[in-house]
């Protein structure tokens, strides 16, 4: 028995052996990686120390237990700021999702294929430009004054809005506004699953006199539902991120009660305020309710569709 | 007879003749894109325009949409151009990307190689150690004092060291490396190739497509990237592009192009809109290159992790 162990030993020592090109090769980049990725996971441990300023160190900090914890829970910001972060990631969900299919669809569909290639093409591009350009692109539609939007606006007899500022339209802006740059993105998935259904099925659809409309009901959609289902639980694992780089870049003072999610509230505590410790935790109540969902999406999304991230 | 195809739906060989209904499909599937096609373009034209609109223009933004080619302005472009606070954003912005994705790849190519090699030992331990942080994020402020303890800020390094290894990039990368067959590493080692030279010579050049993919996200996410900056890069003479563009926008920086203004004649709307433009040109320029492969790239990434 023990001659077996040691033997296995050996071998195991071997194999390490045999691939030391390969460990060389990855040292520096697990190094690096160890260093970027888990430096900050030891420096959360603030989120339960009276944590002042970097002179004073992590370590060297009070503890306080969970009392940054609890005063973030029992603030008054708390509710508001679960109820805005969940309003935006679920209403980006459920506009953009649909729109995204819908955009393959038509793009799978259209005769045209000059218009199918313009429309893919241009649908793609928005996702490679920054919130800030999105910023600048926003303001001409929608300044105050002006803009395209309030000029129509106006044609048509109304008065001008100022979107950005107004707590009505601001989370309808944000959650629009990610649509219109992240749905081509997402349409790329769903395109590539309707490239891969089978032609023979159309064909025997036509024969049998099927029209176009009942050939994507019954065909065209069921056979990207795995997808759709797929990216529905990925997505909803990822509930807790609203949209960080958007939202701060687009609002202000004026819409802090509609526009504010978690992660924005803990830039403005802790980078702006100080309040080092409580932003922590509650950027580490955050991770841990993210970490959770993203587990259970996940083990969804294998049982359903033998799709994971893992 | 080779029937031309129209659509990215594979045409069907059977002859059957089309019913009213499917026509009127077909003009409702037209309908939509023609949607698709004006809420797409129309921001992007909008703001185009508005870049380009003289000072001379009198009108509102829907008039300045349909402005003819003669009476376009290139004075806000002008301005932007000979202003040295611009340049200097530019040139700073075009350092980071330079430098970012060139850490990125020299870091992601070897792990992510590493990580699909059959049969190493402690793989498993070693993916396990790399998904931690990936799905436990703890947020930003434990990052914002790791880098200032590392002395980062105030180096344009910070914007990108941090992030250079993105653990789903690499995920993806490892899929893609993983997908090689490894019958062809296998020769490679009998010729008596060793890992890295079986990396450089048999899998980098069959590695094209996923390398120009994850190297456009990364250049992608570096050169947007506007909350890095703003945190580590309090330094003027830093001043990536979109720090420059968030400060024009907000108002902040408008001082600086008052002079510029001086020579020119340029509403600031149009200043403002210039420089949006100006800032998405490099990914702009960049992106039908390299829109064939990163279809694939997505897509690898989206199946298995």
């Amino acid at each position: 028995m023990e001659q077996q162990n040691f033997k296995v030993k050996k071998n195991m020592w071997k194999e390490v052996k045999r691939f030391s090109s390969v460990y060389a090769l990855i040292v520096i980049p697990v190094i690096f990686y160890i260093v970027m990725k888990y430096t900050p996971l030891w420096n959360a441990q603030i989120a339960f120390r009276d944590f002042k300023s970097v002179r004073y160190g992590i370590v060297g900090s009070p503890f306080v237990g969970m009392k940054n914890f609890s005063e973030f829970f029992h603030s008054y910001y708390f509710w508001p700021l679960i109820r805005n972060t969940l309003m935006y990631s679920f209403g980006k969900l459920l506009i953009s999702l649909p729109l995204s299919i819908v955009l393959a669809i038509t793009i799978y569909e259209c005769r045209h294929r000059w218009l199918s290639k313009t429309v893919q093409t241009l649908a793609y591009l928005p996702h490679f430009l920054s919130w800030v350009i999105m910023y600048g692109i926003l303001l001409a539609l929608l300044a105050p004054g002006d803009g395209v939007v309030n000029d129509l606006i106006k044609l048509a007899g109304g008065k001008p809005v100022d979107f950005l500022t107004n707590s009505t339209a601001f989370p309808w802006i944000v959650i629009l506004s990610d649509a219109w740059k992240e749905m081509g993105w997402s349409a790329i998935i769903f395109i590539a699953a309707l490239m891969g259904i089978d032609v023979s099925l159309f064909e025997a659809a036509m024969v049998e006199g099927a029209s176009s409309w009942q050939r994507v009901k019954y065909i065209t959609l069921p056979s990207i539902r795995p997808v759709i289902v797929t990216v529905l639980l990925l997505k909803i694992g990822t509930i807790m991120e609203a949209g960080f780089n958007q939202i701060f870049m687009l609002y202000s003072p004026a819409v802090y009660n509609v526009g504010d999610i978690i992660d924005t509230w803990v830039y403005r505590q802790g980078l702006l305020d100080g309040r080092f410790g409580l932003a922590t935790a509650a950027g580490l109540f955050k991770g841990v309710i993210g970490m959770l969902l993203v587990f259970t999406s996940n083990y969804f999304s294998k049982k359903v569709t033998e799709n994971s991230l893992f | 007879m080779a029937k031309k195809q129209n659509s990215l739906k594979p045409q069907t060989s059977a002859v059957v003749k089309l019913s009213k209904a499917d026509h009127a499909f077909s003009i409702g599937v037209d309908i939509i894109m023609a949607f698709f096609l004006i809420v797409i373009a129309i921001p992007l034209w909008s703001t185009i325009m508005l870049s380009l609109r003289p000072s001379t223009f009198i009108g509102s933004y829907l008039q300045g949409m349909v402005l003819p080619p003669w009476k376009w302005s290139f004075a806000a472009y002008r301005s932007l151009l000979g202003n040295n606070g611009f340049l200097l954003a530019f040139w700073n912005s075009v350092r980071i990307l330079i430098g970012g994705v060139a850490c990125a790849l020299v870091l992601n190519i070897p792990l992510a190689y590493g990580l699909s090699v059959r049969g190493l030992p402690g793989k498993k331990w070693l993916t396990i150690l790399i998904v931690i942080p990936y799905v436990f994020n703890v947020g930003m402020v434990p990052t914002y004092i790791m880098v200032a303890k590392f002395g980062l800020t105030n180096h344009l390094a910070s914007v990108y060291l941090p992030v250079a290894i993105n653990t789903y990039n690499l995920l993806i990368m490892r899929s893609f490396f993983e997908g090689i067959p490894n019958e062809l590493r296998e020769s490679a080692s009998i010729d008596g190739c060793n890992e890295v030279q079986t990396l450089i010579r048999i899998i980098l050049p069959l590695s094209k497509a996923i390398i120009l993919t994850i190297g456009l996200f990364y250049g992608v996410n570096f050169w947007n990237n506007y909350f890095n900056p703003m945190l580590y890069l309090s330094k003027d003479y830093l001043r990536p592009l979109p720090i420059l563009l968030r400060n024009i926008l907000i108002g902040a920086s408008m001082n600086e192009f008052v002079e510029a203004r001086a020579f020119s004649d340029a509403p600031v709307e149009a200043i403002k809109a210039a420089s949006v433009f100006m800032s998405a040109i490099p990914m702009v320029i960049a992106y039908p290159f390299i829109q064939k492969y990163f279809t694939k790239g997505t897509l690898l990434g989206s199946v298995k992790g």
